[in-house]
């Protein structure tokens, strides 16, 4: 149901970027003190698509296999079984064609900024004038003009966050992997860090694999909003975020619509079972949002 | 201007213990509440170290002394710093099967091995460096081993993310973040490295700085005897401050992490000196310690000094009559 | 890995140890002159202590130690609370005189301890008294300094007045910090145990292994060495299942690097 629904609302174009066939991930824990071994399966029979170009929010509590599947996209981690193809040609193994921002002390802390952002520039062995080049933009592009020559500890959270991304964006990734990368900040920088995200997104047009457990950040970032659901980790739907672009520097957040879509989706993060539940769709909006609003 | 006062009051205070026990050093041997003969006042022994520095003894049996404690300690490090990594990056289930030996072994007393060493190298150099590259092994060894295990999983995750290479990944981000740690350990065997090598040098050796103040003592030159325990002191003080500032200035991107860096609110101020620079001078100034130590060991060797009798080790302050 | 299997390898690395103790010497890879086998130093030991000799040596050794490092806890651990929880002002003013006292090394001092004390237990308790007492002091200090802020104040708003304050959040609190250092000095206290008994003693474990040095005794030496050796980590252990009990941590790996964090920023030695 999850592959048809998948391919139904994506509404395939040209082909398509990332290809996640039949992931399955079982990790083999040992208990101590005379328990056997137990399986626990952090994914089961996932499949899906990105499309080039799009912004994908995996969303789901903790424990849902979202976290685990970036890693397998990033090549950090290897599936039980299943393979993810890029651009048609399966991955191996970490490169440099995807780039990961990830959460709390990522950054170097004995690099200053700009040399945060060259690293993967140096192991690509770049030469240095285009280096300064080519980190000059990407620091710029994140807002952070000035801050070349600063320590990671000097910076505030949000900043930092900043550097991180530029970082992951310097050396040219086609895909962009964050793995809830907004999660250590302070709710106010988030709502800023994410409106800088889509400007950022829109000005380089990458295909951006996001995870998130906040429903709203999900919805407001992504095209599609993949729901995944825990025990096993599997992928329950796909929804596709209809509301319009721009988004940053709007109020959307506030907007009747904005709730609505997060409601689809935080319905299916419940665990009713399908039968019991009324679909959105047939609900009044009003009743779906708030039983006491009169529209 | 007002900052400036506070500060002023804050050193005065701080200080204040210390220049009161100098004071009372000066003070009390004179006013006869103490024995001068046996607790010469401050300003004689002040004197008598002068009187050392300007016959050059002090200058050479102090490069003797750095002589032996650096080349212990260099080889402490280039022996524990790798096994750390090894250890604690590609083998930690080694490491934490072989802590309780690993722990036992840094327990076996360094004087009962001063012995031991003597009778297997000989009553030379080499003895007595083995004994402080023994001692410092170990702090370098653990603490290496905690800095590495230590590092932020996120930062090898996001480097690993770049598909480096292992080597890559050992030199541009492990051992850089493992670096403060490390010279942690470093700065504590250098402490022990120093302390040990004095004692050992008064158990069983023809020169240097504990060999100074133990044979002040046996010919009752009293004053020496301060003379030279005030500058061990001294030097022992000024080389872990040193240390602590050099770690500092290496490292000024750390923040003040706290219970690793001696809290202190004036630690946002940049320091000094750039860092590249005191790493360089750090190199430059060890570099001379071996090589003007090694000319002063030399000719102390050759001079013969004081030859201790074949065990290596005198009976000290005569025959004790029962305990 | 399972708990029991790491113990179990633990043990079996010591083992491993103890048997290339053995092997390496016999078989002339290691110079048996340098380090003679275990089975030869167990024999030593075995011999020592049938004749009594062991026995008297280590009672010796031991109450001098242990006395030692008993007197350097009455005066530091009552100095530190004072310094560290009472008089924060006096704590500064002594604290660099005390930083320059803990970098007095005993045994250069011994030749001064010597006039007042002449050469008897007195001295030797003494000096390993004066080493024993900075680590304890100054870890004192640290754990009364380092107690989170936010107990202070819960415990505060519940209306406990300064002493009572003290009693049942401050020194709890700083119980861990105490106990590293007593540990570090209960490790000093045996080093500068032998190096005292060293310099000029007629009995002990130190003056054993000096003799043997003396006349070349290498299994000798190495008997008095493991002796030594096996009492300060039997002490260590038991000043951890103490601290255990008392101070309720468990056992785990963070031990070790919580002791380092303490060691990083006090003792000097």
């Amino acid at each position: 149901m999850a592959t048809a629904q998948a391919l139904a609302t994506s509404a395939p174009q040209a082909k398509p970027k990332i290809v996640v066939q039949d992931i399955n991930r079982v990790f083999h824990i040992k208990k101590g003190r005379g328990e056997g071994a137990r399986d626990f399966v952090a994914l089961k029979d996932i499949n899906l698509e990105v499309q080039t170009g799009e912004f994908l929010v995996l969303v789901g509590p903790s424990g849902c296999g979202k976290s685990t599947l970036l890693d397998i996209l990033a090549g950090l981690a290897h599936p039980s079984s299943g393979a993810v193809l890029i651009d048609g040609k399966k991955i191996t193994g970490p490169a440099l064609d995807r780039g990961i921002v990830l959460q709390g002390y990522a950054l170097f802390p004995w690099r200053t900024v700009r040399k945060n952002v060259e690293f993967g520039l140096e192991v690509k062995k770049v030469p240095k004038r285009d280096r300064k080049e080519i980190s000059d933009r990407y620091i710029k592009l994140v807002g952070l003009e000035g801050f070349e020559n600063r320590y990671p500890h000097e910076l505030s959270g949000g900043m930092k966050q900043r550097v991180a991304i530029a970082r992951a964006l310097a050396y040219d990734p086609e895909v962009l992997l964050m793995d809830e990368p907004f999660a250590a900040v302070d709710a106010q920088t988030r709502e800023t860090l994410q409106d800088e995200l889509l400007r950022i997104w829109e000005a380089t047009g990458k295909t951006i694999v996001f995870v998130t457990h906040s429903i709203e950040e999900a919805v407001f970032l992504g095209d599609r909003v993949a729901v995944f659901t825990a025990n096993p980790g599997t992928l329950r739907d796909v929804v596709k975020i209809d509301l319009p672009r721009p988004r940053h520097n709007s109020d959307l957040r506030s907007s009747a619509e904005f709730g609505w879509v997060r409601h689809r989706v935080w319905e299916l993060l419940q665990n009713h079972p399908a039968e019991h539940r009324v679909p959105t769709e047939r609900r009044p909006v009003a009743d779906a949002i708030s039983p006491s609003a009169e529209l | 201007m007002t900052k400036s006062i506070d500060t002023f009051k804050h050193l005065l205070l701080r200080w204040s213990g210390v220049l009161i026990f100098l004071g009372l050093w000066e003070l009390a041997p004179r006013l006869e509440w103490i024995d001068p003969y046996f607790v010469p006042p401050l300003s004689t022994v002040l004197g008598s170290i002068g009187e050392l520095f300007r016959e050059g003894v002090l200058v050479s049996h102090l490069l003797i002394s750095l002589w032996r404690g650096l080349l212990g300690l260099v080889a402490a490090i280039a022996i524990g710093i790798p096994a750390g990594i090894l250890l604690g990056w590609r083998y930690p289930l080694a490491a934490e099967v072989l802590n309780p030996v690993l722990r036992v072994l840094s327990q076996v007393n360094p004087f009962s091995l001063l012995p031991i060493f003597v009778l297997f190298f000989g009553i030379g150099e080499t003895a007595k460096i083995a004994v402080v590259g023994w001692v410092s092994l170990w702090p370098v060894v653990f603490y290496t081993i905690t800095a590495v295990r230590t590092v932020e999983p996120v930062q090898i995750k996001s480097a690993r993310a770049f598909g480096i290479s292992e080597t890559d990944l050992l030199v541009r981000v492990l051992l850089p973040a493992s670096l403060p740690l490390i010279l942690v350990g470093v700065r504590i065997g250098a402490g022990l490295t120093f302390y040990i090598l004095v004692a050992a040098e008064m158990l069983g050796a023809s020169a240097g700085l504990g060999w100074l103040v133990h044979n002040s003592a046996m010919n009752y030159q009293i004053p020496r005897i301060y003379a030279g325990a005030t500058f061990i002191v001294l030097l022992g003080y000024l080389l872990n401050r040193g240390l602590m500032c050099a770690e500092r200035t290496l490292f000024d991107w750390r923040e003040a992490i706290p219970g690793l860096v001696r809290d202190r609110s004036h630690q946002d101020t940049k320091p000094w000196i750039a860092p590249r620079f005191a790493a360089a001078a750090l190199a430059g100034l060890m570099a001379l310690i071996v090589v003007a130590g090694s000319v002063e060991v030399y000719r102390a060797n050759l001079q013969g000094g004081e030859v201790m009798p074949a065990g290596g080790h005198a009976r000290h302050f005569g025959q004790p009559v029962g305990e | 890995m399972e708990r029991h299997q790491l113990t179990l390898y633990k043990i079996l690395a010591v083992g491993a140890l103890l048997l290339l103790w053995e092997i390496l010497p016999r078989l002339g890879v290691v110079d048996p002159l340098f380090i003679p086998p275990l089975s030869g130093v167990l024999s030593t030991m075995f011999e020592l202590f049938a004749s009594g000799e062991l026995g008297k040596h280590t009672m010796v050794s031991l109450v001098r130690a242990l006395s030692g490092l008993l007197a350097a806890l009455l005066i530091g651990l009552p100095l530190g609370l004072l310094l560290g929880g009472w008089f924060p002002r006096i704590q500064t003013a002594t604290e660099p005189l005390m930083e320059l006292f803990a970098q007095a090394n005993p045994v250069i001092l011994a030749h001064i301890i010597i006039f007042f004390l002449g050469i008897g237990q007195t001295a030797k308790v003494f000096i390993i008294a004066w080493l024993c007492i900075w680590p304890i002091t100054f870890s004192t200090i640290a754990g009364i300094r380092n107690v989170d802020p936010a107990l202070v104040k819960a415990a505060r708003s519940l209306g406990l007045g300064r002493f009572r304050l003290f009693l049942s959040v401050v020194l709890p609190s700083a119980a861990a910090s105490i106990f590293t250092g007593l540990r570090l000095a209960a490790g000093y206290a045996y080093i500068m145990l032998i190096a005292s008994e060293m310099m000029g003693a007629s009995s002990g474990l130190g003056f054993l292994v000096v003799q043997s040095q003396e006349s070349y005794n290498v299994t000798r030496i190495f008997a008095g060495a493991s002796v030594i050796t096996l009492l300060a980590v039997v002490t260590d252990q038991l000043l951890k299942l103490v601290e255990m009990r008392l101070a309720f941590r468990e056992e785990n790996g963070e031990d070790d690097y919580v002791r380092m964090r303490q060691l990083a920023q006090g003792a000097l030695v």
